[in-house]
């Protein structure tokens, strides 16, 4: 039985192209203001005191050791020196994974048709290919968890659950712009399907690292803070 | 689970106060642990054991603070044992862990270690 | 803890000057905690020696370790394998620490890397300031928690000088009278009797090196 013309999948397809990509919007950029306030409501402002040098404050570097930023050495010595091949393949992974969406070009002629607006949009032949970056990358993180002793150690069921959800629209998405299975409809609706579930885990679920890292990391005082950091937890 | 884990020795009411005070910060931040170990090098300890993953700094704060939230504090003298090993033979509270995501790791190390202390729980050193 | 800064590059160099193979050896004690003798600074250090050797060209073997504590003899034994194979011993420890370690390997030269300064506390990130002097003989009881020792620029048992100036020292304006401080803490508790008496002056039996002994194990070590 073709199963696209049952009532039913009529039904789901119109659901999961209609009402719920509004929620999974609604839900995602609620739950993430949400969740940029609570953090910040967990930390709180510490102004950065000023000191000058002076008896009793503390001892000036002598002029010569004071040297200009070494943005090399700097790098150097940060995870990008410790990890360089995780470094590149988790930056590519999380650059794409937030930029791919807006700019393949199926989803600018949605944007189009439904509200005459569109973001500039990639060929499809690029798309393709960082497609095929984006399932390397999960490719690589999916290897780790599986024969790396110090990531088995700490994994949990849920892990593989997460990586798959984010797998899951740019593995629909490449079958479905290619084509591979019959049954066209019922790829696409998972590839929204997998889009909407995902949008709406971001805020709620392990996801929500995307929004603690920039939120915390760029705020937080900490060694590893990025920027100057002027609150504390 | 079908069985329940005796508590004997433990006063999980006081444990649970400890743990709620820090709820919502802990609770978030192991959520927002992803489990990519890239906080592995940054512990000397791991380092200079044959990078062992016990000293890897997540596993230390998944096996006793995320234990004590996942049990919400119903947690017995064996958990506490096996926690008091990990937070403090495997872990100086140097400070120095490096987290991608930002999690203030010596924090939760340092609730872990409140709460083991507040049931009596901490390394014994030799006495006469 | 302990807090110390990092020694000018150019006097680690000229420590290193003639010695082929070198292990940086970093502490994740009181150093680490300051960030300045952890292994993320042994890494730093030898990123920053290898970049001058390559300039200089001069070839030279540098490798780091941290251990847990160099003033523990425990946690130097991790480092007994390692040694044979190095020329000199740099350490990030504190002054304690280099010691044990030049103690522990005698045949090995062993140079400092850090500038132990203070016994201090994190007032931020990377800022520390001195509170305790190790003098050995602690009157914080008394002076409602504020050290005379330290903070006063005399070390001033009974009282201020006759130099406060504007609730300041007489050695700066930027540095609040200790005395001052001490009488307002001391006031606010109602507590003044405790300066009113005479406190005989300090017996700088400091001068020679001091060991502590914690009281639970004072039978251990009793003759």
């Amino acid at each position: 039985m073709d199963s696209s013309n049952s009532f039913f999948w009529t039904f789901a397809y119109d659901f999961i192209r209609g009402p719920m990509v509004w929620a999974a919007f609604i839900v995602f950029f609620a739950g993430t203001l949400f969740q940029v306030f609570r953090l910040l409501s967990f930390t709180k402002e510490q102004p950065i005191s000023k000191l000058t040098p002076g008896p009793g404050r503390f001892i000036p570097k002598k002029a010569d050791d004071k040297g200009k930023k070494d943005w090399v050495m700097w790098l150097k010595l940060s995870i990008a020196g410790v990890n360089p091949f995780m470094t590149i393949v988790s930056t590519i992974f999380h650059v794409l994974l937030i930029v791919m969406p807006i700019f393949v070009l199926g989803h600018n002629i949605l944007l189009d048709n439904s509200f005459g607006v569109s973001f500039f949009s990639l060929s499809e032949s690029v798309s393709d290919f960082l497609t095929i970056i984006v399932i390397l990358c999960v490719a690589v993180f999916l290897y780790r968890r599986l024969f790396l002793d110090r990531v088995k150690a700490i994994t949990t069921w849920s892990d593989y659950l997460f990586l798959s959800l984010a797998a899951a629209p740019f593995v629909t998405g490449f079958f479905a712009y290619h084509q591979v299975f019959e049954n066209y409809r019922l790829i696409i609706s998972l590839h929204i399907l997998s889009g909407e579930l995902m949008l709406m885990a971001v805020p709620f679920t392990k996801f929500v690292h995307m929004i603690y890292s920039v939120i915390i990391r760029l705020t937080v005082v900490s060694e590893y803070s990025l920027g100057r950091g002027n609150r504390t937890w | 689970m079908f069985w329940k884990q005796s508590t004997t020795g433990v006063n999980t009411k006081e444990v649970k106060a400890i743990l709620d005070e820090k709820k919502a910060k802990m609770k978030l931040s192991l959520k927002a642990c992803a489990h990519c170990t890239l906080c592995a090098e940054s512990c000397f300890l791991f380092m200079g054991r044959n990078k062992d993953p016990k000293y890897m700094p997540s596993y230390k704060f998944l096996n006793s603070v995320g234990v004590l939230y996942k049990k919400k504090g119903k947690v017995d003298r064996l958990d506490l044992g096996e926690m008091r090993d990990l937070i403090w033979e495997r872990c100086v509270l140097c400070t120095r862990c490096y987290c991608p995501v930002g999690i203030d790791i010596p924090d939760m190390i340092a609730l872990a270690r409140r709460v083991c202390r507040s049931q009596g729980v901490y390394p014994q050193y030799e006495r006469d | 803890m302990v807090k110390a800064e990092r020694k000018p590059i150019e006097e680690i160099k000229d420590a290193i000057n003639g010695y082929e193979k070198v292990l940086v050896t970093g502490c994740g004690g009181c150093v680490s905690v300051c960030l300045v003798g952890g292994q993320r600074e042994v890494n730093e250090l030898n990123a920053q020696l290898n970049i001058y050797l390559k300039n200089e060209n001069i070839e030279k073997q540098l490798d780091g370790y941290t251990v847990e504590r160099q003033c523990n003899d425990q946690f130097l034994e991790e480092l007994e394998p390692k040694i044979d194979n190095y020329d000199c011993l740099l350490s990030m420890a504190c002054g304690a620490g280099v010691q044990n370690l030049a103690k522990r390997f005698p045949k090995i030269p062993v140079f400092p890397v850090v500038n132990t300064v203070s016994i201090g506390i994190d007032k931020d990130i990377g800022m520390y300031e001195e509170r305790c002097r190790a003098c050995g003989h602690c009157v914080l009881g008394y002076t409602g928690g504020i050290c005379p020792v330290t903070r006063c620029s005399k070390g001033l048992f009974n009282g201020p000088c006759g130099g406060t100036n504007n609730e300041c020292c007489e050695v700066s304006q930027e540095i609040p009278c200790a005395w001052l401080d001490i009488f307002n803490r001391l006031k606010a508790q109602d507590r003044l009797d405790d300066i009113k008496k005479i406190y005989v002056p300090m017996e700088w039996h400091n001068q020679t090196p001091r060991t502590i002994i914690q009281e639970p194990y004072e039978k251990r070590y009793s003759v």
